[in-house]
């Protein structure tokens, strides 16, 4: 399945922004002419697929294997030689929409702590209400036969203890809110 | 010595090991039975036995490969000679080994006593004091509290480290950098030990800082001929689980070689050990070495060691197994050239290597005469929690170390793998690393050499990056077209089924 772009309206480029979680961004315009423009540079950018079922991206002589790992309206995970990237596709409106509300966002006062791994815990290090340092040791977690501590990732006040000494916890439950 | 010679054997193990097992008793005209279990019932390893003995069955508690009296019951059923026992599971328990033994059943490996002694991490040190080997400053047995811990630990001086006394593979261990974490360094070890190895005892020795890993191969027979088939350097360690191996190391000269092979000799003499083994030693900045531990089993990295010298380590065990005599000298065996071992395990680098489950949806690997893989897994095989995460081990050898280092890159990046991610991303930054090019290595390696566990590549993201913009305009125009082909246009993947079910 090789995909081609029809342009909607042929008299004009369409361009769509790919925004990493990191803010970088990624600029691809499909032009009438049916080239492409990477980050404002007409290059020769292409995806394939071979027998064995592995996609690839054909750019600049490199040819990568690409996977979609999950996507979810605009929002993309893809993995490509073992790493995934996440991005968030715009429009040059939304992109604009974007930059707009993240700089009028106030910044989370609490930071969550998550689960690694799944697992059970062990030990529940701390209390509500107490502080902690970036660095110290809240809980353990078995997981694998292995008993890992878990680290706060910030200073602050522990505001909720979301799990019990013996708990099962999946992978990415929320076990600890800190407040900043 | 009575001589036996094994004509069937049952191989109480699964994944690669066993297909590596298989292997070699093919070449030797023997024929293999394995256990299939219900938590695997396709797994690739089936497919290469003479024999399938079902387990699928069986409601024991106890997990398969751990049911001594269900597998000896197993073995005497079907007439087998021998038990090949691979490594974990029952590789080192000494009352399986002994099991065998009052049933006239083969254990290939050492005896029973040697097992035992050399597992009881107390009884092996005694041994190597006794024999001269050197060894860490530590207790004097087990630490039965925190307070007599700390006393042992002023003494010694920090850091030091608390290990099991049944431990094995990192677990129950763990290091103190000061008087303050004594007490809970302590109650951590020994709870882990106690989860995993049913023995809470503890003990503790100095602690070496940056040490490399320094591993010998013992090959002896039941007539007392023992020899080593040189070192292996497994520095490359995350929480004392083994990554990257290579034979021989870089750190050892001719010399050292010598002097420590003889050490690892007479640690192996001292329990009369007549199969392949490997004696671990830690080894200094100032070339001081000090005796770990001795693995009374065939290890996971056994193939580098097998690379260079050109000797079949399974092959040898077999034979040591049914009592033939040694045919190697130390004289004849000869390192030739360098070989690098790369786990490739199911896990997810970018979340600290935690475990990755899934199935494989397509996997392949590169051929070459520099290249070897053994693997468990094929397409659509699925990677569970009830055993390990180790997908593939790809070993890459040279002429030189550098050429080596430059065969490895080649070839792991020839590795495709769909369906999990793998520790490959890792093994490439541990390859383009400048240390781990010039040879410095050591235990903190991960920690302290290396700026991230993988490297981001800028181009891939950007290639990712189309990839995703071109998926988002296709379903962009497949919505403009009002019609869903919810078959292709929602593209499940098992990523995706994976979290669902989550």
């Amino acid at each position: 399945m090789i995909l081609k772009i029809k342009n909607k309206d042929k008299k004009s480029d369409n361009k769509y922004i790919a925004l990493g979680l990191d803010k970088k961004k990624y600029e691809f315009l499909f032009k009438a002419d049916n080239t492409v423009a990477v980050n404002k540079k007409k290059s020769d950018i292409r995806i394939e697929e071979d027998d064995d079922g592995f996609t690839y991206v054909v750019w600049e002589s490199r040819r990568v294997p690409v996977e979609l790992v999950e996507k979810n309206q605009n929002r993309y995970e893809v993995l490509v030689n073992g790493i995934s990237y996440k991005f968030s596709i715009e429009s040059p409106i939304s992109y604009k929409r974007k930059k707009f509300l993240d700089k009028t966002q106030i910044q989370s006062k609490t930071e969550s702590i998550i689960a690694p791994m799944p697992g059970k815990i062990i030990d529940v290090l701390v209390e509500p209400n107490t502080h902690v340092s970036q660095g110290e040791a809240i809980l353990i977690l078995e997981a694998m036969k292995m008993q890992n501590e878990i680290l706060s990732t910030v200073t602050g006040k522990i505001k909720s203890i979301n799990i019990r000494k013996d708990d099962n916890v999946m992978k990415d439950d929320v076990l600890i809110e800190i407040e900043k | 010595m009575e001589k036996k010679i094994i004509k069937k054997l049952l191989i109480a193990n699964r994944g690669e090991i066993a297909i590596r097992i298989i292997e070699t008793a093919k070449k030797l005209g023997i024929e293999t039975y394995v256990i299939k279990t219900a938590k695997e019932p396709s797994a690739l390893y089936l497919k290469h036995a003479d024999v399938i003995c079902d387990f699928t069955q069986n409601t024991n508690e106890l997990p398969e490969f751990l049911d001594v009296e269900l597998i000896i019951k197993t073995a005497k059923e079907h007439k087998v000679d021998a038990i090949h026992p691979g490594y974990g599971f029952l590789a080192e328990n000494p009352y399986f080994a002994q099991c065998c033994d009052d049933e006239g059943i083969i254990f290939i490996g050492p005896s029973a006593d040697a097992i035992y002694k050399m597992g009881n991490k107390t009884i092996a040190k005694q041994l190597a004091i006794k024999h001269k080997v050197p060894l860490l400053e530590g207790s004097s047995g087990n630490v039965p509290s925190p307070k007599e811990a700390l006393k042992i630990a002023e003494k010694i001086g920090y850091p030091v480290i608390i290990k099991a006394a049944s431990g094995g593979g990192g677990r129950g261990m763990r290091i103190v950098e000061d008087a303050s974490q004594v007490e809970k360094m302590f109650h951590l070890a020994s709870n882990e030990a106690a989860k995993a190895f049913d023995d809470s005892s503890v003990f503790i020795e100095k602690y070496v800082r940056n040490p490399r890993h320094i591993e010998f191969q013992i090959l002896g027979d039941k007539h007392g001929n023992i020899i080593h088939l040189g070192e292996r350097e497994c520095s490359i360690q995350r929480k004392h689980q083994k990554l990257i191996e290579e034979s021989p190391s870089v750190a050892l000269s001719e010399e050292l070689r010598k002097i420590m092979g003889e050490q690892a000799i007479n640690i192996a003499k001292s329990v009369k050990y007549c199969s392949v083994g490997t004696v671990e030693f830690l080894l200094d900045d100032d070339m001081n070495f000090y005796f770990m531990e001795m693995n009374t089993r065939i290890q996971v990295e056994h193939p580098v060691t097998e690379t260079i010298t050109g000797i079949d380590l399974i092959e040898q065990q077999i034979k040591m197994a049914q009592g033939d005599k040694l045919s190697i000298k130390q004289e004849d065996v000869q390192l030739n050239g360098w070989a690098i071992e790369y786990r490739i395990n199911a896990e997810d680098v970018q979340a600290n290597f935690s475990p990755f489950l899934g199935t494989i949806q397509h996997i392949s690997f590169p051929k070459g005469k520099n290249v070897r893989v053994d693997t468990g897994v094929e397409d659509g095989s699925v990677i569970t929690p009830y055993y390990d995460s180790m997908v593939a081990k790809l070993i890459v050898s040279g002429e030189t170390r550098e050429k080596a280092i430059a065969n490895s890159l080649v070839a792991i990046n020839k590795v495709k793998i769909k369906g999990v991610k793998t520790t490959i991303p890792f093994c490439k930054a541990v390859i383009e690393n400048k240390d781990f090019q010039l040879g410095n290595l050591n235990t903190s390696f991960i920690d302290k050499k290396m700026d991230g566990i993988f490297n981001e590549d800028p181009d891939e993201k950007l290639m990712a990056a189309f990839f995703a913009t071109m998926d988002y305009i296709k379903d962009e125009q497949m919505d403009e077209a009002a019609y869903v082909d919810f078959e292709k246009g929602r593209n499940i993947t098992p990523w995706l089924i994976k979290r669902r079910i989550k």
